[in-house]
């Protein structure tokens, strides 16, 4: 493994897991709204 | 450096980690009844257990050696960068008090109670994603100083050092949660303060006592090392006065927001877990003070070593110092109990940060987004795999540190320093929305690259100093999100009046006091 392959995989863990719960709390405000 | 054990450091090291696992697996019974004694003891430990974990958390391995490097370095002016922490003096009386009244769990809870609608549940599960990695990666990068330390100690390769110790301490994180935590914590905080202290007085002793290193001092002109207000000047030199009213700042001003520091967020946790609002308080202050203390006895034994051995120029060496006369310096036979010390220090930082990434993921991402309707029974066993998944995380961080940390160090500034404003404001202002923490937070990530990288890259700024680059990013952010803020609405007031009820914030707040008056749910000239 090389350094840049590092970086790329620390990073898009970084945000790729903070972005899945952006979307996780979109998707589920939504789903809870139509339901009311 | 190369010790070699004995058969007595052997002992005593067996028995030490016998005690420090055997200590959280005695609170199995109590971890295993529901999410809130998981994760928080059930909110019912006393001021001094919380405390200590304070201490206990904020003492990590590599702590000595950062320590080492700006004492070896600057002097006693060092200990100003550790003084960062002084913010805890002042979070103690006001948002501790706020946080553990609004009984979130986690900071991302607190952030759907404070804001609304859409926005809040937003903000909460981007903080719970991104509580997620940071805990990952502090695993990770406090690994990696254990890996090193055990390198130079014994010649092990670095992975053991990695994996090993993060396997014994998940037994206990794992069976018992927060209460295992928490009590290991205890014990292991008191046991590393009395070693530090006592290793550290044994490296003054053997560079001659306090006298002795003055005149040593004295004889290489370096007696300005004992001035902690050696200032360089205001802006120039290596260590200017513009930077220490920048640091005092952000310290003292810092205790008024939630998130200023990284060390928030395990203070958080440590405030939560605690009796009354009352104890969350003395928890976090007396942990603070502690952890102040513990840098000037390391303080005095860096001194020491300096006087000892003045000519190192290598960063990487004099890092080493306190590790360094701790081990030259011990009498023979007790290597073990120091190795001991060292061993509770990373056990209580390492099982905090399993515990608290898991809080994170089973709280807020699980129990909040995916099953609402969860058993306790099924939240605790969520609470397990969470753990495993932090545990597996910090393997993947830890192995790769060597080659990112300048990178993640970068990403964790920018959360510090465009951000440090916004902690604040959402505390004290009802004003502030939650589509102004958002911008603030992607003003920030685009103004930190330009800023600290792009713009110097193409000369159109100097390369700043650190403390220029937190005003400046200060500064910019909020341009972004003061406008946001403004010309977007408010969060609902029903929805702040309850917020005002629960927490009674302190600051700018008017409206929303009229507003829970209105509604009834609080009653005029009620005290707190």
């Amino acid at each position: 493994m090389n350094r840049g392959l590092f970086v790329v995989l620390g990073l898009t863990i970084a945000y790729g897991v903070s972005f899945l719960g952006l979307l996780l709390a979109y998707f589920s405000y939504r789903r809870r709204k139509g339901g009311r | 450096m190369m010790i070699r054990f004995n058969f007595l450091d052997w002992v005593w090291l067996g028995l030490y980690l016998t005690l420090m696992t055997g200590c959280g697996l005695l609170f199995y019974r109590l971890g295993k009844r529901s999410e809130a004694d998981f994760f928080l003891a059930g909110r019912g430990l006393p001021w001094w257990i919380p405390g200590i974990s304070v201490y206990a958390t904020h003492t990590a391995t590599d702590t000595p050696m950062w320590v080492s490097g700006v004492i070896y370095k600057y002097g006693l002016r060092g200990l100003w960068y550790s003084f960062f922490s002084a913010w805890c003096a002042v979070a103690a009386f006001v948002s501790a008090r706020i946080f553990r009244r609004s009984l979130a769990y986690s900071q991302a809870e607190w952030q759907s109670l404070r804001y609304g609608g859409l926005g809040g549940e937003l903000l909460r599960g981007w903080m719970s994603g991104w509580g997620t990695f940071l805990n990952m990666f502090i695993l990770g990068w406090v690994s990696m100083a254990m890996g090193k330390l055990c390198n130079y100690l014994f010649g092990w390769d670095n992975w053991v050092g990695l994996v090993i110790p993060s396997i014994i301490v998940a037994i206990y994180v794992l069976s018992a949660g927060y209460w295992g935590v928490v009590m290991a914590d205890f014990q292991q905080g008191i046991i590393a303060f009395f070693i530090i202290v006592f290793a550290s007085l044994w490296g003054v002793k053997a560079a001659g006592g306090p006298a002795g290193i003055i005149t040593k001092l004295n004889t290489l002109g370096e007696s300005w090392r004992l001035n902690p207000f050696h200032f360089s000047g205001f802006f120039g030199g290596d260590f200017p006065l513009a930077w220490f009213l920048t640091m005092i700042f952000i310290a003292v001003l810092g205790g008024f927001g939630m998130g200023t520091s990284i060390d928030w967020y395990a203070e958080a946790q440590r405030i939560q877990s605690s009796r009354t609002v009352r104890d969350a308080a003395y928890s976090i202050w007396w942990g603070t003070a502690l952890t102040l203390t513990r840098n000037s006895f390391w303080a005095a034994a860096i001194i020491a070593f300096f006087v000892l051995y003045p000519h190192i120029t290598d960063a990487q060496q004099y890092e080493m110092a306190w590790y360094r006369i701790a081990f030259e310096q011990i009498p023979a036979g007790l290597a073990g109990f120091l190795f001991a010390g060292i061993i509770a220090i990373h056990f209580s930082t390492i099982s905090t940060h399993l515990n608290l990434g898991a809080v994170y993921l089973t709280r807020d991402i699980y129990h909040h987004y995916i099953n609402p309707e969860a058993s306790e029974r099924r939240l605790v066993m969520a609470g397990r795999v969470a753990t495993a998944i932090l545990l597996l995380g910090s393997f993947i961080y830890g192995l790769m540190m060597e080659e990112i940390t300048r990178w993640l160090i970068f990403a964790l500034w920018i959360m510090g320093a465009g951000m440090w404003l916004p902690n604040i404001l959402q505390v004290i202002w009802w004003r502030f929305n939650s589509w102004g923490y958002l911008s603030a937070w992607i003003a920030n990530l685009g103004f930190s690259w330009l800023v600290v990288w792009i713009l110097p890259a193409f000369g159109v700024i100097p390369e700043l100093p650190d403390y220029l680059q937190f005003w400046a990013l200060m500064v910019l952010t909020a341009l972004v999100y003061i406008p946001v803020t403004l010309l977007t609405p408010p969060e609902n007031k029903f929805h702040l009046a309850k917020y005002y009820a629960m927490t009674r914030p302190i600051g700018w707040w008017k409206p929303i006091k009229q507003e829970a008056l209105r509604l009834g749910l609080i009653k005029e000239g009620g005290g707190r």
